[in-house]
Protein backbone atom coordinates (compact mmCIF):
# COMPACT_ATOMS: atom_id res chain seq x y z
CA UNK A 1 0.00 0.00 0.00
CA UNK A 2 1.07 3.46 -0.95
CA UNK A 3 0.24 6.97 -0.87
CA UNK A 4 1.39 10.09 -2.28
CA UNK A 5 2.14 11.92 0.88
CA UNK A 6 4.81 9.68 2.24
CA UNK A 7 7.01 10.33 -0.60
CA UNK A 8 10.06 13.58 -1.40
CA UNK A 9 10.13 14.15 -4.91
CA UNK A 10 12.84 17.20 -6.70
CA UNK A 11 13.03 18.02 -10.19
CA UNK A 12 16.21 19.73 -11.95
CA UNK A 13 17.03 20.57 -15.30
CA UNK A 14 20.32 20.37 -16.08
CA UNK A 15 22.55 21.91 -19.18
CA UNK A 16 23.83 18.37 -20.02
CA UNK A 17 22.83 15.22 -21.93
CA UNK A 18 21.39 12.30 -20.49
CA UNK A 19 24.18 10.90 -21.33
CA UNK A 20 26.67 12.91 -18.47
CA UNK A 21 23.58 12.53 -15.95
CA UNK A 22 23.44 9.14 -16.55
CA UNK A 23 27.17 9.36 -15.61
CA UNK A 24 27.37 11.11 -12.51
CA UNK A 25 24.30 9.06 -11.45
CA UNK A 26 26.09 5.32 -11.90
CA UNK A 27 30.04 5.99 -11.87
CA UNK A 28 31.61 6.18 -8.47
CA UNK A 29 33.82 9.10 -9.13
CA UNK A 30 31.30 11.31 -10.55
CA UNK A 31 29.06 10.34 -7.53
CA UNK A 32 31.31 11.31 -4.84
CA UNK A 33 31.04 14.77 -6.35
CA UNK A 34 27.26 15.29 -5.13
CA UNK A 35 26.24 12.62 -3.87
CA UNK A 36 28.17 12.05 -0.69
CA UNK A 37 32.08 11.87 -0.14
CA UNK A 38 32.37 8.09 -0.77
CA UNK A 39 29.83 6.48 -2.85
CA UNK A 40 30.42 2.92 -4.37
CA UNK A 41 27.60 1.65 -6.62
CA UNK A 42 27.08 -1.62 -8.87
CA UNK A 43 25.04 -0.24 -11.37
CA UNK A 44 23.18 -3.99 -12.51
CA UNK A 45 20.21 -5.23 -10.72
CA UNK A 46 20.86 -6.92 -7.37
CA UNK A 47 24.32 -4.53 -7.36
CA UNK A 48 25.30 -2.94 -4.16
CA UNK A 49 25.42 0.47 -3.20
CA UNK A 50 27.25 2.05 -0.41
CA UNK A 51 27.21 5.96 0.70
CA UNK A 52 29.50 7.27 3.17
CA UNK A 53 29.31 10.99 4.34
CA UNK A 54 30.31 13.22 7.27
CA UNK A 55 26.81 12.36 9.31
CA UNK A 56 27.28 8.42 8.42
CA UNK A 57 26.48 5.64 6.17
CA UNK A 58 24.10 4.03 4.37
CA UNK A 59 23.61 0.72 2.20
CA UNK A 60 21.64 -0.70 -0.11
CA UNK A 61 20.59 -2.65 -3.44
CA UNK A 62 20.39 -1.57 -7.12
CA UNK A 63 17.10 -2.57 -7.91
CA UNK A 64 15.94 -1.07 -11.41
CA UNK A 65 18.93 -0.22 -14.12
CA UNK A 66 17.69 1.33 -17.42
CA UNK A 67 20.51 2.99 -18.75
CA UNK A 68 19.86 7.16 -19.67
CA UNK A 69 16.41 6.55 -18.71
CA UNK A 70 15.90 5.25 -14.74
CA UNK A 71 17.70 4.37 -12.08
CA UNK A 72 16.15 2.68 -8.60
CA UNK A 73 17.66 2.02 -5.47
CA UNK A 74 16.78 1.04 -1.50
CA UNK A 75 18.82 2.05 1.10
CA UNK A 76 18.73 3.15 5.05
CA UNK A 77 21.57 3.84 7.61
CA UNK A 78 21.87 1.32 10.25
CA UNK A 79 18.74 -0.06 12.30
CA UNK A 80 16.95 2.42 10.31
CA UNK A 81 14.10 1.34 8.18
CA UNK A 82 14.71 1.42 4.42
CA UNK A 83 13.66 4.15 2.09
CA UNK A 84 13.42 3.69 -2.06
CA UNK A 85 15.20 6.43 -4.17
CA UNK A 86 13.93 6.30 -7.79
CA UNK A 87 16.16 8.40 -10.45
CA UNK A 88 13.72 8.99 -13.98
CA UNK A 89 15.78 11.00 -16.90
CA UNK A 90 14.18 12.62 -19.56
CA UNK A 91 15.57 14.89 -22.81
CA UNK A 92 14.19 17.85 -23.24
CA UNK A 93 14.82 21.15 -24.89
CA UNK A 94 16.69 22.74 -22.93
CA UNK A 95 19.19 19.86 -21.28
CA UNK A 96 17.88 17.01 -19.72
CA UNK A 97 15.50 16.75 -16.80
CA UNK A 98 16.43 14.63 -13.69
CA UNK A 99 13.19 13.54 -11.42
CA UNK A 100 14.34 12.29 -8.26
CA UNK A 101 11.44 10.45 -5.77
CA UNK A 102 12.49 8.87 -1.95
CA UNK A 103 9.63 6.94 -0.99
CA UNK A 104 9.29 5.19 2.56
CA UNK A 105 9.10 1.62 2.29
CA UNK A 106 5.62 0.06 3.45
CA UNK A 107 7.10 -2.75 5.27
CA UNK A 108 5.64 -1.40 8.45
CA UNK A 109 2.54 -0.48 6.66
CA UNK A 110 2.17 -3.83 5.65
CA UNK A 111 2.87 -5.35 9.34
CA UNK A 112 0.20 -2.86 10.42
CA UNK A 113 -2.27 -4.08 8.11
CA UNK A 114 -1.35 -7.90 8.66
CA UNK A 115 -2.48 -7.11 11.99
CA UNK A 116 -5.31 -5.55 11.78
CA UNK A 117 -6.83 -7.30 9.31
CA UNK A 118 -8.76 -10.31 11.08
CA UNK A 119 -10.28 -7.76 13.02
CA UNK A 120 -11.30 -6.06 10.20
CA UNK A 121 -12.67 -9.56 8.96
CA UNK A 122 -14.34 -10.27 12.38
CA UNK A 123 -15.75 -6.83 12.29
CA UNK A 124 -17.56 -7.35 8.40
CA UNK A 125 -18.31 -11.37 9.29
CA UNK A 126 -20.31 -9.62 12.21
CA UNK A 127 -21.82 -6.92 10.47
CA UNK A 128 -23.44 -9.38 7.76
CA UNK A 129 -24.87 -11.40 10.64
CA UNK A 130 -26.68 -8.35 11.73
CA UNK A 131 -27.61 -7.23 8.84
CA UNK A 132 -28.46 -10.81 6.82
CA UNK B 1 8.37 2.59 22.64
CA UNK B 2 10.04 2.89 19.13
CA UNK B 3 8.86 5.63 16.81
CA UNK B 4 6.24 4.90 14.78
CA UNK B 5 7.12 3.77 10.73
CA UNK B 6 6.61 7.06 9.28
CA UNK B 7 5.55 5.27 6.56
CA UNK B 8 2.59 3.97 8.86
CA UNK B 9 1.47 8.14 9.68
CA UNK B 10 1.08 8.81 6.22
CA UNK B 11 -0.59 6.42 5.32
CA UNK B 12 -2.90 5.80 8.27
CA UNK B 13 -3.72 10.42 7.33
CA UNK B 14 -4.12 9.78 3.52
CA UNK B 15 -7.58 8.98 4.54
CA UNK B 16 -9.74 12.38 4.66
CA UNK B 17 -12.13 10.75 7.21
CA UNK B 18 -9.31 9.10 9.46
CA UNK B 19 -8.23 12.86 9.24
CA UNK B 20 -12.21 13.99 10.55
CA UNK B 21 -11.28 11.34 13.49
CA UNK B 22 -8.02 12.86 14.31
CA UNK B 23 -9.29 16.39 14.39
CA UNK B 24 -11.98 15.39 16.43
CA UNK B 25 -9.69 13.54 19.15
CA UNK B 26 -7.71 16.60 18.70
CA UNK B 27 -10.62 19.06 20.38
CA UNK B 28 -10.94 16.91 23.17
CA UNK B 29 -9.11 15.32 26.22
CA UNK B 30 -10.29 11.43 25.60
CA UNK B 31 -13.54 10.07 23.98
CA UNK B 32 -15.22 6.86 23.51
CA UNK B 33 -15.62 5.15 19.65
CA UNK B 34 -19.72 6.03 20.70
CA UNK B 35 -19.00 9.41 21.36
CA UNK B 36 -16.72 9.78 18.04
CA UNK B 37 -19.80 8.15 16.51
CA UNK B 38 -22.47 10.64 17.28
CA UNK B 39 -20.17 13.49 16.21
CA UNK B 40 -18.60 12.28 12.92
CA UNK B 41 -21.15 11.32 9.74
CA UNK B 42 -19.84 8.25 10.47
CA UNK B 43 -21.06 4.55 11.78
CA UNK B 44 -19.85 3.50 15.09
CA UNK B 45 -18.06 0.29 13.39
CA UNK B 46 -16.39 3.24 10.42
CA UNK B 47 -15.18 5.07 13.53
CA UNK B 48 -13.89 1.64 15.15
CA UNK B 49 -12.16 0.98 12.01
CA UNK B 50 -10.23 4.14 11.87
CA UNK B 51 -8.98 4.61 15.26
CA UNK B 52 -8.02 0.68 14.90
CA UNK B 53 -5.80 2.29 11.73
CA UNK B 54 -4.88 5.04 13.45
CA UNK B 55 -3.20 2.92 16.74
CA UNK B 56 -1.36 0.96 14.35
CA UNK B 57 0.12 4.25 13.48
CA UNK B 58 0.69 5.20 17.05
CA UNK B 59 -1.74 8.68 16.65
CA UNK B 60 -4.01 7.02 18.95
CA UNK B 61 -3.43 5.44 22.22
CA UNK B 62 -6.37 3.35 24.14
CA UNK B 63 -7.11 2.71 27.82
CA UNK B 64 -10.26 0.42 28.69
CA UNK B 65 -11.78 2.02 31.52
CA UNK B 66 -14.42 -0.66 32.71
CA UNK B 67 -16.44 -1.62 29.89
CA UNK B 68 -15.21 0.57 27.21
CA UNK B 69 -12.30 1.63 24.97
CA UNK B 70 -10.93 5.37 25.69
CA UNK B 71 -9.13 6.97 23.02
CA UNK B 72 -6.73 9.66 23.35
CA UNK B 73 -4.68 11.54 20.37
CA UNK B 74 -0.91 10.95 19.99
CA UNK B 75 0.69 13.60 18.23
CA UNK B 76 4.23 12.61 18.59
CA UNK B 77 4.18 10.44 15.51
CA UNK B 78 3.22 14.15 13.25
CA UNK B 79 6.32 15.34 14.00
CA UNK B 80 8.43 12.20 13.10
CA UNK B 81 6.67 12.31 9.68
CA UNK B 82 7.39 16.40 9.42
CA UNK B 83 10.87 16.10 10.04
CA UNK B 84 11.19 12.85 7.48
CA UNK B 85 9.64 14.92 4.51
CA UNK B 86 11.64 18.36 5.69
CA UNK B 87 15.06 16.34 6.49
CA UNK B 88 14.91 14.48 3.39
CA UNK B 89 13.97 16.76 1.38
CA UNK B 90 16.97 19.35 2.40
CA UNK B 91 19.26 16.59 1.44
CA UNK B 92 17.90 16.58 -2.17
CA UNK B 93 18.20 20.11 -2.40
CA UNK B 94 21.57 19.94 -1.15
CA UNK B 95 22.58 17.17 -3.60
CA UNK B 96 20.77 18.23 -6.69
CA UNK B 97 22.57 21.98 -6.54
CA UNK B 98 25.99 20.28 -6.01
CA UNK B 99 24.98 18.02 -8.95
CA UNK B 100 24.22 20.77 -11.22
CA UNK B 101 27.32 22.95 -10.34
CA UNK B 102 29.21 19.24 -11.50
CA UNK B 103 27.20 19.05 -14.75
CA UNK B 104 27.53 22.42 -15.89
CA UNK B 105 31.03 23.87 -14.85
Amino acid sequence: MSCESETVERTETFDATPEEVWESLTDDDRLSEWLAEDVELEPFEGGEISVRDGDGERSGTVETVIEEERLTYTWARPGEEPSRVDFTIEAVPAGTRLTVIETAISGPVAIAEARWRPRFEALRRGLALVLA
Amino acid sequence: MAPAPVDAVFNALADPTRRHVLQALASRDSVTATGLAAELPISRQAVSKHLAALSGADLVSSDRVGRETIYSLRPEPLGDAAKWIESVGAEWDQRLGKLKRSLER
